[in-house]
């Protein structure tokens, strides 16, 4: 059992691409806390997804043990993920920690998001150890670089540490610095135990495996426990460290990290930032915990198959065991029967999610189109919190219509500074400022109703500084603006899962392009099928899908009845894949169409 | 289960002598042919005319072996080009057919042919036999559609070719191809025509298909030959609706057209999905519920049906359900459609628990009506016939 003085706890903060897994990865193969054998790279990547993407959204927690001067520590890496989706995992996994890596590409520089996650760590008090990673590749500016971290975070150029992950180049230098510079965890081991639940995931055979740091006091197998929010007591079964799998343990005690189990069969109990106590000699004061995540972003997410409706439920379920940060209320759409409402932290977030749903849960989805909260100011003085386009009511009832306006930092080579504020005008942005990290690099500060953001603003900052430019916004405020719903009709029938809210100003664009992107997705029917776009009644554009005009194949004879008859039974099994509105059947790929960004 | 009808009123108890259990037609499969024809995907068989005798003693035994509990009204012989046997060997197959096969008053009795191969001698025996209808495959009487087709004969041909038939046999239809490549309407047009001035009571007009494997499709492929585009077609068989129309030929199935009381009875019941018996290589046969495909390879045939064994290699016998469903899109094909009554009493299923809600977007895109509780598919249906068929009775 190591004191508190020899142990240390830490995260990455990195940009996505920057090393971190990498970086992890040699951590463990150094320390031996994991053989050449099985090593595997990205290897605390847990999700399929992630390792498949070659991105870290979160990595897993791991204990390793780092000899220095003779002495052993302890040292507990808890990562933070690193995009703009998931700052709220940020900040509850630096609660757990008293130091931070700040892992910067000593080619690709400082990234707006690592200085929005290095602003957030400094806040938490936590030591922050700078590092430049690829130091080998030849590209390398290490003291440009320097420069920007001393500019944009106030590091001392002295202090950063040079490394090479790929290579393992200063990797147990890093280690030192950590044991030198991160203070010990703090906190009495003689106390009533006071531990942070900082993550937590399902297991079928364990129930919930709640992820814990000790903050005062330490628990023991069987000890009785208390979950501070719910007030609900349990039994401990099992307590763990992960090295890098789950090793079982006798005790954890002040400023350690690891898991525990104790039988609890419903996720709900287990709140992220809640406070784990002794159920019979109590803490007298909870931890601050965190503030509740607010999801941006809103889509339907509709099973292909009504009847797989219970299966969606129950995937989504399962998947929020794993992912508080998201929300899912039931809705039902005309054209798309049953499905649910979810809230999203931000569209990598949306996408993840779904992917896993029909990777993992193998469904047949349709994703309505993404949109953030609006607000409505009815006439009789009713605030309403739009979550779906179909929650705008009728115009006339409307007194003011609201939209979510965040702060947006873009960090960008400064050539593309007139780029950017081409772009951001055409969103209606309003300027800010302007800082510039080095005559080559700047932050430009916009603020941008989200709903520009989420629509393709990513995409575009991502090909106009050819991948160099980076963001990060939060949310400011609600704005009145002039927007309308804008309506799809198929066939003279709408499609309320087509719907979106835009603003006046671009809406006969957007609904151009969105009936034209529609046209080239639906397939021909057996008679014409008109495309409308609409805003209340007044329809803005139109496009004609032309019927099949000849469809028959001539014979039909003894033999050729039973291929025919399969034939038709497959192509009708293909239809059914679909989705019908009306007497039109729209495939998913044509929904999807209608989120993709303008060229 | 939403396709699963309730086993109430929709239900009735099936009746083992009815016409779609019990067959009334024979259909005779002659493989033999001159030539492959770049689109044909039929079973037939080329440069193997030694084996005629063969498959003759093998069609005896099959034919020998097959029960019959009722007598026939259709007998069909099919092919391949059953008239490329000669006098002879057609008067011993009429001859074995009609000695085992008894038959029905007003019993209709065809045979498939190309102009090339026939004689009188040839119509004489078959006549003699009580053969009554010819069907005549012309397929154009354009030079340069007849080679694209790799058809061995010219337009030419046919007239001779009729003359003869008719001193026997006054009845006969004709059948065409449309759109192959480089066919324009006025060719169509001119072959539409001739064969109305010819005297033809029938005309079967099939639009080209391209199947899977043969040398046309190759050629399609490869990009030697041009498909037709849809709206191309789409005119050639709206010119062959209007004017076979117009000369009193009731266009009764989607590729078929026949003077008042002259349609092939014989094919209807395909398109009624009723009972038949079926001898010979790649034959189907339809008795009791259960359909059987021969062997398609005619040295197979001939091994097998010597053996003692049966030269059935598929069959399949559908849930009741799914017959019906089968009937309705076999039964649509006809300009006569679907009555509900006698639907039901064929099949056990009403044709709503089938059809559910899906006719009324049908009747309303005017594709299908349904009036005096019957449904058929108007001219634009019958121009998509198959995507319709497939929603309407698959969904």
């Amino acid at each position: 059992m190591p004191a508190p003085s020899h142990i240390r706890n830490f995260s990455i903060i990195a940009h996505i691409d920057h090393g971190k897994s990498t970086l992890a990865d040699q951590f463990l193969l150094q320390t031996n806390t994991i053989t050449k054998r099985d090593y595997r790279a990205q290897l605390l990547d847990g999700m399929d997804l992630e390792r498949e993407r070659g991105i870290t959204i979160q990595m897993h927690p791991v204990t390793i043990y780092h000899t220095k001067d003779g002495e052993k520590y302890e040292l507990n890496l808890i990562d933070t993920p690193g995009h703009v989706d998931f700052g709220y995992e940020v900040s509850r996994s630096l609660a757990a920690c008293e130091g931070a890596i700040l892992l910067v590409d000593a080619f690709q520089g400082v990234q707006a998001q690592t200085v929005a996650n290095a602003y957030l760590a400094i806040e938490n008090d936590l030591t922050i150890v700078p590092v430049l990673n690829k130091i080998d590749m030849p590209t390398a500016r290490p003291e440009a670089v320097t420069a920007e971290m001393e500019t944009a975070v106030g590091v001392n150029a002295e202090d950063v540490l040079r490394a090479s992950a790929k290579s393992g180049v200063g990797v147990l230098e890093i280690l030192d610095a950590i044991i030198d510079r991160v203070p010990c965890p703090p906190g009495d081991p003689k106390a009533p135990l006071k531990a942070l639940i900082y993550n937590s995931h399902f297991d079928t055979f364990k129930g919930v495996v709640i992820y814990i740091r000790v903050m005062e006091g330490s628990v023991k197998i069987g000890q009785k426990i208390k979950l501070m929010r719910g007030n609900t007591d349990h039994v401990v079964m099992e307590i763990g460290q992960f090295r890098p799998t789950m090793v079982p343990c006798q005790e954890l005690t002040t400023g350690q990290v690891g898991f525990l189990t104790a039988q609890v069969k419903n996720i709900q109990d287990v709140h992220i930032g809640d406070t784990v106590t002794d159920a019979v000699n109590p803490t007298e004061t909870a931890l601050p915990g965190y503030k509740v995540p607010q999801a941006m972003v809103y889509s339907g997410l509709y099973p292909v198959d009504n009847e797989e409706f219970e299966d969606l439920r129950e995937a989504l379920t399962k998947l929020r065991l794993n992912d508080s940060s998201f929300s899912f209320v039931p809705e039902v759409s005309d054209g798309l029967g049953f499905g649910f409402r979810c809230g999203f932290l931000g569209m990598l977030h949306r996408e993840i999610i779904g992917q896993r749903l029909e990777r993992d849960c193998e469904l047949d989805l349709v994703h309505t189109a993404p949109n953030v909260t609006f607000q409505i100011l009815t006439r009789s003085g009713e605030t309403i919190m739009v979550h779906s386009p179909q929650d705008v009511v009728d115009g006339g009832q409307i007194e003011e219509f609201r939209e979510p306006i965040v702060r947006i930092n873009f960090l960008l080579p400064s050539k593309n500074i007139g780029d950017i504020m081409s772009m951001a005008a055409e969103r209606r942005g309003e300027y800010i400022k302007t800082e510039y990290l080095s005559p080559e690099r700047a932050i430009i500060t916009y603020e941008l109703p989200l709903a520009e953001v989420i629509y393709d603003l990513y995409d575009k900052l991502k090909s106009v500084t050819h991948g160099y430019g980076t963001m990060e916004y939060e949310l400011k405020e609600y704005r009145p603006a002039d927007l309308v719903r804008l309506d799809v009709l198929v066939h003279q029938k709408r499609v309320d899962a087509l719907s979106v809210i835009v603003h006046r100003s671009t809406a006969e664009r957007r609904g151009r392009k969105l009936i034209q992107k529609l046209r080239k997705e639906i397939d021909r029917h057996l008679f014409d099928i008109a495309l409308q776009a609409a805003i209340g009644s007044r329809i803005i554009a139109r496009e004609t899908i032309t019927g099949m005009k000849k469809d028959v194949t001539a014979k039909c004879y003894g033999g050729d009845i039973t291929r025919k008859r399969k034939l038709w039974a497959k192509q009708a099994e293909g239809k059914k894949r679909m989705k019908q509105v009306g007497q039109v059947e729209i495939s998913q790929e044509a929904f999807m169409s209608v989120l993709e960004s303008d060229d | 289960m939403a396709n699963t009808p309730s086993p109430s009123t929709d239900q009735l108890t099936p009746d083992r002598s009815a016409p779609w259990l019990e067959p009334r037609g024979l259909y005779v499969h002659v493989p033999f042919c001159a030539h492959h024809c770049g689109y044909c995907d039929f079973a037939v068989t080329v440069g193997q005319d030694h084996l005629i005798e063969t498959y003759l003693e093998a069609l005896a035994l099959e034919i020998d072996r097959t029960e019959v509990t009722t007598p026939v009204d259709t007998i069909f012989i099919g092919g391949g080009t059953p008239t490329l046997l000669s006098p002879d060997q057609l008067g011993r197959l009429a001859g074995m057919i009609r000695r085992h096969f008894p038959t029905r008053p007003n019993l209709e009795f065809s045979i498939e042919s190309t102009p090339e191969s026939i004689t009188a001698d040839k119509v004489a025996v078959l006549a003699d036999h009580g053969l009554n209808r010819f069907s005549l495959g012309v397929q154009s009487f354009q030079g340069h559609t007849l080679r694209v087709l790799e058809r061995q004969h010219s337009g030419d041909q046919v007239t001779p070719a009729v003359e003869i038939i008719r001193r026997r046999v006054p009845n006969f239809s004709m059948d065409f191809i449309f759109g192959a490549p480089g066919q324009t309407i006025t060719d169509w047009e001119h072959d539409l025509k001739r064969a109305i001035a010819l005297g033809s009571s029938h005309i079967s007009t099939y639009g080209l298909t391209y199947e899977k494997g043969t040398p046309l499709w190759k050629q399609r492929e490869s990009g030697d030959v041009i498909a037709l585009g849809e709206t191309d077609e789409l005119a050639l068989y709206t010119m062959s609706h209007e004017l076979l129309g117009s000369a009193g030929f009731e266009h009764y199935e989607i590729s078929n057209f026949a003077k008042p009381d002259h349609r092939c009875q014989h094919n209807e019941k395909y398109w009624a999905n009723e009972a038949y018996h079926g001898v010979g290589v790649g034959a189907v046969r339809y008795v009791g519920g259960r359909r059987e495909h021969n062997k398609r390879n005619t040295k197979d045939y001939i091994r097998v049906v010597f053996s003692g064994e049966s030269p059935t290699f598929q069959q399949e016998e559908l849930s009741p359900f799914e017959r019906a469903r089968e009937t309705l899109a076999v039964q649509l094909r006809r300009s006569d459609g679907v009555s509900r009554q006698a639907f039901l009493h064929q099949t056990g299923h009403s044709l709503k628990s089938i059809v559910q809600h899906r006719l009324a977007p049908m009747i309303e895109a005017g594709l299908v009506t349904d009036e005096n509780e019957c449904v058929s598919l108007t001219f634009a249906g019958k121009c998509v016939a198959d995507g319709l068929v497939s929603k309407v009775v698959w969904g």
